[in-house]
């Protein structure tokens, strides 16, 4: 590779390039990220001028028990999507990358449609789904003799009822990620596996797996961000009820900062948030970095 | 270069020119005598089509008035806050602008106030007092005039009821919520697809109508602090939890978000209580039952809660007694009526009489609940403070009705929460 001297023209050439999106990048991420963390330490009113209170926000925050239910209802409903996200966009990915099942690329756009759609429209389908009163599987329910299930108005059923509609909306788009994954490994791998006399799942476990660790990481940083970010769906699905069974920290932000107008207090728990996703993507890259090492 | 010189200044020379036009006020001659040629910039937000009924109401008005022009900007109301408070900071403040409860006293400040350009004393007189609460600053001055109104009342699938063979015309005449509750369980009996009694909107501002019947409140008499700890609030988040715990109320609705106007329509409920706005929904989506609107049950006192909309002006804007004498012509009995006729929406006034296309009665039992609703529920809805509080109070009423707090917690829990918006 050509290195070229610092200080050259050539040297600056790259970092012109990328100086448009680093422009961008710093103007509405890295600004606004600073000024979050100024707004942490105010106590401000949209309609009055911030006052500094320092780490007071902070302190009251680690006293909210509202916060702490929607810190313990983001690390839940993250981890249980991220894992089951990825054991499931896997499976399909496995099951549909092979050409062993009769309309393979059919099944694949069926499966990858629900993540094109807008999460409020798939919050309302569902709702209409799984809805006491009105939904159309307690419908059924009930036409065969049955009672109706509360799917949305018990707290660990409709946690769980989130998780399976974010599963089925997003699977879609990782099986994809992953099949790519899987077209990249070498089949000379597989066929040597075959002549060892390797059986299928010493095959997974051995070859699969460690090859497709690049695109996991992947999969699970994105999966685990937009987990974090989950909004329109539970707004639309349970309005974060009941209770507070699941609202996340992204709905308490909203509300502090619009509804109750405490913009100070609102920034410090999406500081707080932030620390969250990157924490968790820190230990992702860990956790890539020791199979990778395997 | 010269010839970009030359396009620049020409397009300022029209920009200023066309700004001229648009401020000169030429003396010009009229039917009633030499009048001042007046715009009043006139701001407005659509819910459905007003601007136009508003225009096509007044009609008759700027034919009187030739000299008075209307400039009116209609904002969606997503931006219409913003666009106002940019307009009045900036010095330049409409001279008339539509008003939504909400939007009045994030302004009121800001709002001109009538004394000086009218008789105050008779507008006090011409409106529902519930509604001009809203319309009232800081200083007990009024700042506006309300043009329509909203209110809370029940309405009732009258074809279980007749099933039941309860004439709920009569029985509604004057009953209590213990009347309610013995004649809902009939009319569930009776009725084999029915399953529940009430639905209440999953909103305080629907929940507090009941509240208020029950001499609750939220906030304390002179609306400086939290009170929702009253034995009124505990007597009704009682009668709440136990009519969810009855399964006379379907749980759905507050622990699941189910909407309860779908609830109604489907025949699932006897009662709603909702905004006076479902009368419009229900004329138009219900065929297989006979329904109505009826006088709500009484506990300590009838209630409802008003809402509705305003027209205001502002200090500093540019035309102040022209627009208070067009704001009091669209407030007036007669255009009011034709307005709320035509967007279907009550009378705010105390002599409101309209004869809508459909469904007047159940307007007017909409309007009967206004009437006696008072003013202290117009006076805690407009506290900025309370507003801030409100989805807290709603998610403890709901820790509440899970039975994941008592109800001495709960009040306790939303007056400490309130209790630092009013320092």
């Amino acid at each position: 590779m050509t290195q070229f001297k610092k200080g050259s023209k050539e040297f600056w050439i790259p970092y012109l390039f990328l100086l448009p999106n680093l422009l961008i990048f710093a103007c509405f991420v890295i600004v606004p990220a600073v000024q979050g963390l100024a707004m942490a330490c105010t106590d401000w009113s949209v309609f009055s001028a911030p006052r500094f209170v320092g780490l007071s926000n902070f302190v009251e925050l680690s006293r909210d028990e509202v916060f702490w239910t929607t810190f313990r209802n983001t690390i839940v409903y993250s981890v249980l999507t991220v894992v089951c996200l990825i054991a499931v966009s896997l499976l399909l990915a496995l099951l549909l990358s092979k050409g062993s099942v009769k309309g393979e690329h059919g099944f694949r756009a069926v499966f990858y449609i629900p993540s094109l759609l807008s999460m409020i429209t798939v919050g309302i389908a569902w709702r209409f789904i799984l809805g006491d009163e009105m939904g159309v599987v307690n419908y059924v329910l009930r036409q065969w003799g049955g009672e109706g299930v509360h799917w949305l108005t018990t707290g660990n059923l409709a946690m769980s009822s989130i998780i399976v509609v974010s599963i089925w909306t997003y699977a879609g788009y990782y099986m994809l990620i992953f099949i790519s994954g899987l077209q990249a490994i070498p089949g000379e791998l597989y066929e040597a596996a075959r002549v060892d006399g390797a059986g299928p799942w010493y095959t997974f476990r051995k070859i699969t797996l460690p090859m497709l660790s690049p695109t996991t990481l992947v999969v699970s940083i994105l999966a685990t961000i937009s987990a974090f970010k989950a909004y329109e769906l539970i707004l639309t699905m349970t309005k974060g009820g009941p209770g507070y069974a699941t609202k996340l920290i992204v709905q308490q932000v909203y509300e502090s900062a619009f509804l109750e107008d405490r913009m100070g207090y609102a920034s410090a728990m999406a500081i707080v948030l932030m620390l969250m996703i990157g924490a968790f993507t820190l230990v992702q890259f860990k956790i890539s970095k020791g199979d990778g090492e395997q | 270069m010269r010839r970009v010189l030359a396009v620049l200044v020409s397009a300022l020379v029209m920009a200023a020119s066309l700004f001229a036009n648009g401020g000169s006020e030429a003396p010009k001659a009229s039917g009633s005598g030499t009048q001042k040629d007046v715009t009043l910039s006139v701001l407005w937000f659509n819910d459905g089509d007003e601007s136009e009924v508003f225009k096509a109401t007044m009609q008759d008005y700027l034919a009187q008035h030739p000299n008075i022009k209307l400039d009116m900007q209609i904002v969606a109301y997503s931006d219409y806050q913003q666009k106002l408070k940019m307009l009045i900071s900036g010095g330049n403040p409409p001279d008339v602008a539509r008003m939504s409860t909400g939007d009045l006293v994030a302004l009121i400040d800001t709002a001109l106030p009538l004394d000086g350009y009218t008789d105050v004393g008779k507008v006090k007189e011409e409106f529902m007092p519930s509604m001009l609460a809203y319309a009232y600053n800081r200083e007990g001055k009024v700042v506006a005039l309300p043009t329509e109104a909203t209110a809370n009342g029940m309405l009732v699938n009258k074809t279980a009821f007749k099933n039941a063979g309860i004439d709920i015309d009569a029985v509604s005449k004057s009953w209590t919520w213990a009347d309610w509750e013995k004649v809902v369980k009939q009319v569930i009996a009776a009725n084999p697809e029915m399953k529940y009694g009430l639905a209440v909107d999953f909103t305080p501002h629907r929940f507090s109508t009941i509240l208020y019947q029950n001499g609750g409140h939220w906030l304390n008499a002179d609306q400086t602090g939290m009170e929702f700890d009253n034995p009124g609030s505990v007597k009704m988040l009682q009668w709440f939890k136990r009519m969810h715990d009855e399964n006379l109320i379907p749980k759905s609705v507050w622990l699941g978000s189910e909407n309860p106007a779908e609830l109604f329509q489907a025949g699932l409920v006897a009662c709603h209580i909702g905004g006076s706005w479902n009368v419009n929904t229900y004329s138009k989506n219900i065929a297989n039952f006979d329904w109505g609107c009826v006088r709500m049950p009484k506990a300590d006192i009838r209630s409802s809660v008003p809402g509705g909309k305003l027209l205001a002006s502002f200090k500093g804007c540019a035309h102040p007694q022209e627009a208070v004498d067009f704001m009091l012509a669209a407030a007036d009995k007669q255009h009011s009526e034709a307005y709320d006729k035509a967007t279907k929406n009550l009378g705010a006034r105390n002599d409101s009489s309209i004869a809508y296309d459909s469904n007047t009665e159940d307007f007017a039992v909409f309007t009967d609940e206004l009437k006696v609703t008072p003013a202290v529920t117009a006076n805690e809805w407009k506290n900025p403070n309370f507003a801030k509080v409100a989805t807290y109070a709603k998610e403890q009423i709901v820790q509440y009705l899970l039975g994941n707090i008592d109800v001495q917690t709960c009040v306790a829990n939303v007056d400490k929460r309130g209790a630092q918006y009013f320092k």
